[in-house]
């Protein structure tokens, strides 16, 4: 049986992001960041909810992502702001890795 | 415990300092006495997007109305504190005085202002709350040609945002490059060149002699000799911590509030933070007096643990950025010290940063790229600043090894 809610799109191979690093997906007109962690792979929205600047260029450490333009901070694996000038938590997105082909649910 | 907390100055500082004290504890007695009409706001934009009004004031405020009424907290605008008496914990504002158990002083700083010979003052516009931003707003609107004197970030970004409006921008600075207290001069003639390629006339070792009114113009005597005629003066040239209400008080002052590593002055219960604190950093075992973003409002947050007791030393490292254009800068540490100065990247797009390098630590970092690319490597030399890493310069200089992994 197929969940109505499940939207699965294919990001890109799951090894050609390092750990404690992320990759930008762009889909449709929406942007997202893709993470690897020590224990797994992590999604959130593109933008920093504080000026809406890419996190692409941001630092990965610790579990969190934070922003390249005002350091910002949010968790990963919750989107949750952990510092300011981030008070709004980030959207997290369900991934899922299949024989190295990593998903996004969207 | 007391429970009266008074903050002079409603900015950054004050923002953070009270969400500080407020989502520790909801029961203090917080005041905020601001000498502007809104509630604090961010000022990054005011030389950026609400000068071109890309942005509103309501889209600058750190926290909405409904923050300081469901906190409790008493914000009073246009309260210009006159004096204080630290012996009677007493606050004088015109005909009014407050009394308080603890007082952060967070009071900012001010414009230095330029006297120009032929012109009084209110012919001179400056740049540093919303009201002088909207008297920019309202005169350009009706003009075309702009002189903006002063090279650093402020005359720059203002330049920057002004010819998106398509004006006729002259930019004078007085020293020999632009940005030159902070920036290396490599950066420094890249941000040169992309005003030049904008459109904006730099004149370098340049000041003001003189200016004359005729009609609606000015007709401006440089002090190389060329002649202008402009409809407006903006005047950027720096600024000094405000403590003029604290002349014939008894607290330390030496270029602004003098503050120990706790945000704690000279006077008992009084702290200070910001723009008007000259703070002892344990990292770099001196004295420093930021004017930065992101200092006001970590320093803030420092200040707001300290009045409410929870004992904590503030080693922060200096970070800064300003976007001109498309082009981010950031800087983070101290970039006057140091034995040995490398570069990391040869391209805009990929980002240029410096090191600044002593003993084979990093003391300070300073990049320029297309967008904050460089934002992350900054970052992480902030990082290695402040755990005081030895480095490897071979591995720092090459952008084919991660910063993050040396």
């Amino acid at each position: 049986m197929t969940d109505t809610n499940e939207n699965w799109i294919y990001v890109c191979e799951a090894d050609s992001i390092e750990v404690e690093d992320l990759k930008r997906f762009d889909h449709e007109n929406d942007t997202y960041c893709i993470y690897r962690l020590e224990d797994g792979y992590y999604a959130t929205d593109g933008n920093c909810t504080h000026e809406e600047f890419h996190l692409e260029d941001g630092l990965v450490m610790n579990g969190e992502i934070e922003c390249p333009m005002h350091q910002g901070i949010f968790d990963i694996k919750s989107g949750k702001a952990k510092s300011p000038p981030a008070c709004i938590d980030l959207k997290t997105y369900q991934v899922k890795v299949d024989d190295n082909k990593l998903y996004i649910n969207l | 415990m007391s429970k009266e907390i008074i903050i002079i100055g409603g900015g950054q500082t004050a923002a953070n300092a009270s969400k500080t004290i407020k989502d520790s504890d909801k029961s203090y007695n917080l005041s905020i006495f601001s000498n502007e009409d809104y509630l604090p706001y961010e000022r990054p934009p005011l030389s950026k997007q609400l000068l071109t009004s890309e942005k509103k004031i309501d889209d600058c405020l750190f926290y909405k109305e409904e923050f300081y009424n469901e906190n409790n907290i008493n914000f009073l605008p246009n309260t210009e504190v006159e004096k204080i008496d630290f012996k009677e914990k007493l606050i004088f504002t015109g005909d009014k005085n407050y009394s308080y158990n603890k007082l952060l002083i967070a009071s900012g700083s001010k414009n230095r202002i330029l006297n120009i010979e032929g012109l009084n003052q209110n012919e001179i516009f400056y740049l540093r709350n919303i009201d002088e931003c909207k008297k920019i707003i309202d005169k350009v609107k009706k003009i075309k040609n702009i002189l903006i004197v002063g090279g650093g970030f402020i005359g720059l970004e203002i330049a920057s945002s002004m010819s998106k409006l398509e004006k006729n921008i002259t930019l004078v600075e007085s020293s020999a490059q632009l940005m030159g207290r902070i920036i290396p001069e490599e950066i420094s003639r890249l941000v040169y060149e992309k005003h030049s390629q904008s459109g904006v006339k730099i004149f370098l070792n340049t000041s003001l002699k003189s200016a004359r009114k005729k009609d609606q113009q000015y007709q401006i005597n440089l002090s190389n000799n060329e002649k202008i005629e402009v409809d407006i003066i903006i005047v950027g040239i720096g600024a000094l911590p405000n403590t003029d209400f604290l002349n014939s008080s008894d607290i330390n002052i030496d270029n602004g509030v003098v503050t120990n590593e706790y945000c704690e002055t000279s006077r008992d219960n009084v702290y200070a933070a910001g723009d008007v604190s000259n703070f002892f950093h344990p990292i770099y075992n001196s004295y420093m007096r930021l004017e930065s973003w992101k200092h006001a409002q970590d320093h803030g947050i420092n200040a707001g643990k300290n009045i409410i007791n929870q004992k904590k030393n503030y080693e922060e490292i200096p970070w800064m950025w300003s976007d001109q254009y498309d082009l981010n800068l950031q800087l983070t540490g101290i970039c006057n010290d140091y034995d040995q100065k490398v570069s990391r990247g040869n391209n805009l797009d990929e980002g240029i940063i410096f090191f600044f390098i002593k003993k084979n630590i990093i003391m300070g970092a300073c990049g320029v790229s297309k967008g904050p690319k460089i934002g992350k490597d900054i970052r992480i030399s902030g990082i290695k600043i402040k755990n005081q890493e030895i480095i490897d310069i071979n591995k720092i200089i090459d952008k084919n090894i991660k910063l993050q992994k040396i």
